[in-house]
């Protein structure tokens, strides 16, 4: 595929390649960065402004701090012995246990503290994975284009057509454990894709600029192009992209939970709190209501927060 | 434009090709035994163990058993299910379904995405706007299947408007409430596609001058403003058709409707392989059609872009 | 795209919104279905819908599965039945069977009998479709039943290979309405076991094109198939018009209904989309008694489960573990908790429906005393690494009786680590039946025919999953099967069952009850607890 220069939308992918455009149309019209100007310092500060942003961040750091510290939080907001004793079974929320109890009598309010762990480390690991790898191949593809490209674009392609759910199925019945590490490693495996892409665009793009030749006239060898002129230039937009899919990735875990094939016990997790709640919602909606509400408000924060981060970036949408 | 296809379509082929070797390396590979699986409890006498397993192939290597499989596919056999069904068969049937699931929940997403998105973006900063981003916002962090059962509850229990499940009521009645559902995400989507693009059309300076020389708001709008601003959405619209498809599999579950995705799943638990690599191959064809059409009808809307040297 | 606007209503609040329709759908639902309109008029016709889950076959021999044998209660008529009161056995196409020594049987069927395509009912009927089961590589499913039959050894070669002949020596077809059966050793118990489905005749149809036969089943009950069986989607029956036997149907057909997911199929049974539902989920009892009040009913069921230890492992060799694991374990509290208070506590390997049932049979072992537990799981020295608990992805309910076993483990025993094993059953199968599991299992059983023996002989006999063995046990089911009365036979498998207990190589969990709903258009719902469940040819219809 062939595209005039001044096309503003998808970004151009000039080249040998069979044709990848890029899927993620979320993205706005690119602007690259002109050169020698750091795109962050004004964005950032712009970021700060913003009282969602701050909502949006208050809300994480609280998920994080009770993620990294459960249980100081449980102590403070429960009456929880760390017992599960049946007879309290469903029982709904009262003064010393502001959540209730949990279908196996556990305090629910401790439950969904320790279940905010799995979503978080999950979302955050993938995402960090995934980002990597996307790094990596779309690089690799962009930089050097011809049959590592086409070999590269190929992958994408096979793994991009993957439905998630099937994939993420098959993957995980092979690790009988499904830990939070095999989870990961699921997620990353079907989460790299349009990453992978959009750093592609990007290198291709940067790849014909003038200060790139510049550097390579001078003998700058491939490495030192790749690390040094291009990937700092190509990775804002791969990273704006990562950061609006963070939430994508934590209601993937909770559906994968949902669907009985995600974590197991003795993890704690909101998919598998609402999996459990499903068969009860008529009759005790708690059970199902407080790890929606958290599920919810975290997935939320992480889609707001790409969200301004985006627009940070790309002013002329505001 | 005619070569440029040819070359899309045959670039198809060996991807179709990776994906059902991936697909049937992760289905066979694992350990397990299906047919003592579907026994339950009960042990296997031996001998209908050994038949059961020739039957179905499931004691080749698995490259032995790739090559059966697409010897058999050349010639229009997908293999058969445990229950002794043809796979084709059955697919027939679901394909149906699932068609109809995401076409209902494609063309919601189209009509109510757009319709949102045009008005939030004529009411930018005003209440509508706002409530549009804010209800967009929430479903997208919403779990499909949360939203499922919520719709269940309220549409179908208390309300009674729908059918709670089941595809017996057929097109349009049983399709509705799970095409909305599943259609959720994508009209917040497309919403926040059409608001977006749309302000920045309005921008443009030949809407501006367009306002200036005292056209109506509405007709600078529609005549001017959204056939450039829908390509976008035009662009996302294309490729969600495929993931529609691929996507009802929590939605066909909550809603009981006898579609590919549900097939698929019970299928992976059971480890009737001929049905998942059949599925999952369907399925990707039908994202690389779906890619082939959204690449062309892209550049015919934006002459811009040509695809041919 | 969002930009902040979208934001200025905090996170919190949209959050809060999602709990406000949450609780509200939920209020919504609460309130009573519709008024009881009086008694069902007791007028033959009409047509009922009932909830079904998928089956695997329709073909008698080809199928255990509890939802095909539903079907196949209105297609065929099998040589016994069981009485629905007490599950003993009583003649249904065949008017008579006899023994002497319990291991000759001689059968006689009823005259006259026709296969709905015309076809006669012989007895050579019989023989083909038990031939036809029993020969190992047609691979069909319930072979295993025909096990007793004298020549099933010949037709199933223990190495695969290809069996010398496709017969079992043992029946013979004396003339049209004469079978005569030989069993490999006496068995008391065998006309119970010809209650059992796949135990119906075929017609020739059924070997001239089985495939076509399995989606459209010919048979020779009350109710015979409307067009054919449509995968996922449904099963419809119509009154068979030739049927001469003793159960003719009341209504005019029986449409099945064919659901994924049973909590599904329960909300189109209140939406009044389905008339009768056989196996509500526990979890929604408290709903469904509410909602249904007289048209709600539990009754105890032959199913049981079991926790099951794997012998072979070393750490579970001493019987005090073993006592130790059941005594930590609240049978009432999870049967409260997870199943509403639907399920029984088990206090025997039987359930309690069956004949032969001793109340309290398993004793203290199989009560809740956490701190006796503590002390015989000290006294047996505790137990080193992780204990693991193997059970099925198959149902949601597997999971949360697993969690409230492994928090009581770890609370009650103070065992740290334990965790899961859930897997598909396809993974489950080779590892439980290989001996390959390294922690307790989760085991079930299906009851085939209201006997003690039933339990004892397909739980522990040879080759058993948890590798228990004790000659003493063996040889009390052998007696137990040779017993000329069904009370000496009933002696010899208490003893049996009682070797078991004091064992435990299998820990009895709770016994399952159905519950089952149906709407006031249905009348005479009459749900017998073994093999036949609903009897579909008794159902009034208002119409």
């Amino acid at each position: 595929m062939t595209s005039s220069p001044q096309a503003p939308a998808p970004p151009p992918a000039p080249a040998p390649a069979p044709p990848a455009p890029v899927r993620d149309l979320s993205l706005p019209p690119k602007r690259r960065p002109r050169r020698g100007e750091s795109p962050s310092a004004g964005a950032w500060r712009d970021l700060r402004r913003r009282p969602l942003v701050l909502a949006c961040t208050g809300v994480l750091l609280v998920m994080a701090l009770m993620a990294a510290l459960p249980e100081p939080f449980v102590a403070l907001l429960t009456d929880d012995s760390g017992r599960c004793e049946l007879a309290d079974s469903r029982v709904g929320p009262n003064l010393h246990h502001p959540f209730g109890f949990d279908l196996q009598g556990c305090d629910y309010l401790g439950q969904v503290v320790r279940g905010s762990r799995p979503s978080l480390v999950i979302g955050l690991a993938v995402t960090a994975g995934a980002l990597l790898l996307s790094l990596l191949l779309g690089m690799l593809a962009g930089f050097f284009g011809g049959w590592v490209d086409t070999l590269l674009s190929g992958l994408t392609d096979v793994f991009f057509g993957l439905p998630f759910v099937l994939g993420a199925t098959v993957v995980l019945v092979a690790f009988p454990d499904h830990g939070l590490g095999a989870m990961t490693l699921v997620l990353v495996a079907l989460g790299w894709t349009t990453m992978t892409r959009v750093m592609r665009a990007q290198v291709i793009g940067l790849k014909q600029a003038d200060y790139v030749q510049a550097a390579r006239s001078t003998g700058a060898g491939p490495l030192r192009l790749m690390t040094r002129h291009l990937l700092p230039n190509a990775v804002t937009p791969v990273v704006v992209v990562a950061m609006l899919n963070v939430g994508n990735v934590i209601s993937g875990e909770a559906t994968l939970d949902f669907l009985g094939v995600g974590l197991q016990y003795p993890a704690v997790s909101w998919g598998l709190q609402l999996n459990a709640a499903q068969a009860y919602v008529l009759d005790f909606p708690h059970l199902l209501a407080f790890p929606a509400l958290f599920l919810s408000a975290t997935v939320l924060s992480f889609i707001l927060l790409g969200d301004a981060v985006r627009d940070a970036y790309d002013p002329k949408l505001r | 434009m005619g070569r440029y296809i040819a070359r899309r379509l045959l670039y198809a082929v060996p991807v179709l090709l990776a994906t059902t070797f991936l697909i049937h390396a992760m289905v066979f590979v694992l350990p397990g035994d299906p047919i003592q699986g579907l026994a339950g409890d009960r042990p296997v006498p031996a001998a209908v163990l050994a038949e059961l397993h020739r039957r179905y192939h499931l004691d080749d290597p698995l490259v032995v058993q790739y090559a059966k499989y697409l010897g058999g596919l050349l010639t229009g056999d997908l293999g058969r299910t445990f229950t002794g069904e043809p796979v084709a068969d059955t697919l027939a049937g679901r394909w149906q379904v699932t068609l109809r699931l995401g076409l209902t929940a494609w063309f919601l997403e189209t009509v109510l995405g757009v319709a949102l998105g045009v008005w939030a973006a004529l009411r930018k900063g005003r209440w509508a706007d706002n409530a549009v981003l804010a209800g967009t916002t929430l479903v997208i962090a919403v779990p499909v299947y949360i939203v499922g059962y919520l719709a269940q509850l309220l549409f179908g229990v208390k309300l009674g408007w729908f059918p709670v499940a089941g595809a017996e009521d057929g097109w349009p009645t049983a399709y509705l409430l799970p095409g909305l559902v599943l259609a959720s995400f994508g009209v917040a989507y497309v919403a926040r596609l059409t608001r977006a693009s749309l302000l920045e059309n309005l921008r443009a300076d030949y809407v501006r001058t367009a306002g200036a020389k005292g056209l109506p708001r509405w007709r600078v709008v529609v005549r001017h403003t959204l056939r450039n601003s829908l390509i976008p959405v035009v662009t996302f619209l294309g490729i969600e058709l495929g993931s529609l498809m691929a996507g009802a599999v929590v939605t066909e579950y909550v809603f009981n409707l006898p579609g590919v995705g549900q097939q698929v799943f019970q299928a992976i638990q059971l480890r009737e392989g001929p049905t998942v690599v059949g599925i999952t191959t369907a399925l990707v064809l039908v994202y690389c059609l779906a890619n082939l059409v959204v690449d062309v009808l892209y550049g015919l809307l934006d002459p811009r872009i040509r695809h041919d040297q | 795209m969002l930009t902040a606007r979208a934001g200025r209503l905090p996170a919190a609040l949209l959050a809060l919104a999602l709990l406000a329709v949450a609780g509200s759908a939920a209020a919504g639902c609460v309130r009573r279905s519709d008024e009881d309109p009086g008694p069902v008029p007791d007028v033959p016709g009409g047509t009922f819908t009932v909830a079904l889950t998928e089956p695997d076959h329709l073909t008698p021999g080809r199928t255990t599965s509890s939802y095909s044998l539903q079907v196949l209660e209105g297609l065929f008529d099998t040589p016994l039945a069981l009485d629905p009161a007490d599950g003993h056995a009583v003649p249904l196409a065949a008017e008579s069977i006899s023994t002497d020594d319990q291991r000759v049987w001689t059968l006689h069927f009823r005259p006259g009998a026709r296969f709905h395509n015309g076809e006669p009912v012989t007895a050579a009927s019989y023989a083909d479709a038990w031939n036809a089961a029993a020969y190992g590589p047609n691979g069909w499913e319930a072979n295993g039943y025909f096990s007793q039959i004298d020549g099933y050894a010949a037709l199933n070669p223990a190495d695969g290979a290809k069996p010398p002949t496709d017969r079992l020596s043992g029946l013979e077809v004396v003339d049209d309405s004469t079978l005569k059966v030989t069993l490999g050793a006496p068995f008391s118990q065998f006309p119970m076991l010809l209650a059992f489905p796949a135990f119906a005749p075929l017609p020739k149809a059924a070997f001239a094109d089985p495939a076509g036969y399995d989606l459209h089943p010919v048979g020779n009950g009350p109710f015979a198939m409307d067009g054919d069986w449509r995968h996922q989607q449904r099963i419809d029956l119509r009154r068979a018009g030739g049927y001469t036997g003793p159960r003719p149907a009341t209504a005019d057909g029986v449409h099945f209904r064919i659901f994924t997911s049973k909590d599904t199929a329960f909300t189109e049974l209140r939406a009044g989309h389905v008339d009768f539902m056989a196996s509500v989920p526990p979890s929604r009892a408290y709903e469904a008694k509410r909602t249904f009040g007289k048209r709600y009913s539990v009754r105890p069921s032959g199913t049981m489960d079991y926790l099951g230890l794997p012998l072979w492992d070393t750490r579970y060799a001493k019987p005090e573990l073993r006592q130790a694991i059941s005594m930590a374990i609240d049978r009432r509290g999870i049967t409260r908790a997870i199943f509403n208070e639907v399920f029984a506590p088990a206090d025997s390997l039987v359930a309690g429906m069956i004949p032969g049932h001793r109340a309290g049979a398993c004793g203290e072992t199989c009560e809740y005393r956490p701190e006796r537990a503590k002390e015989l799981f000290d006294r047996a020295g505790g137990f080193t690494g992780t204990l693991e608990l193997y059970f099925a992805n198959s149902d949601p309910t597997y999971e949360q009786w697993m969690t409230a076993v492994a928090n009581e483990l770890k609370q009650n025993l103070g065992i740290r680590a334990i965790a899961f094993r859930k897997m598909s059953g396809a993974d489950l199968g080779p590892i439980l039946n290989g001996h390959k599991a390294t922690g307790p299992y989760r085991q079930n059983w299906v009851v085939d025919y209201p006997s003690v023996q039933n339990y004892l002989a397909g739980l522990l006999g040879p080759n058993n999953r948890s590798g228990w063995s004790d000659p003493a046990f063996d040889r009390a089911l052998a007696l137990g099967n040779a017993a000329p009365t069904a009370a000496e036979s009933e002696e010899h498998y208490h003893e049996a069952e009682s070797i078991a207990l004091r064992a435990l190589p299998l820990i009895p969990l709770w016994n399952w009850q159905d519950q089952t709903a149906w709407s006031s258009r249905i009348g005479n719902v009459l749900v017998d607890p073994y093999v036949a469940g609903l009897h579909l040819e008794k159902v009034t219809v208002r119409h």
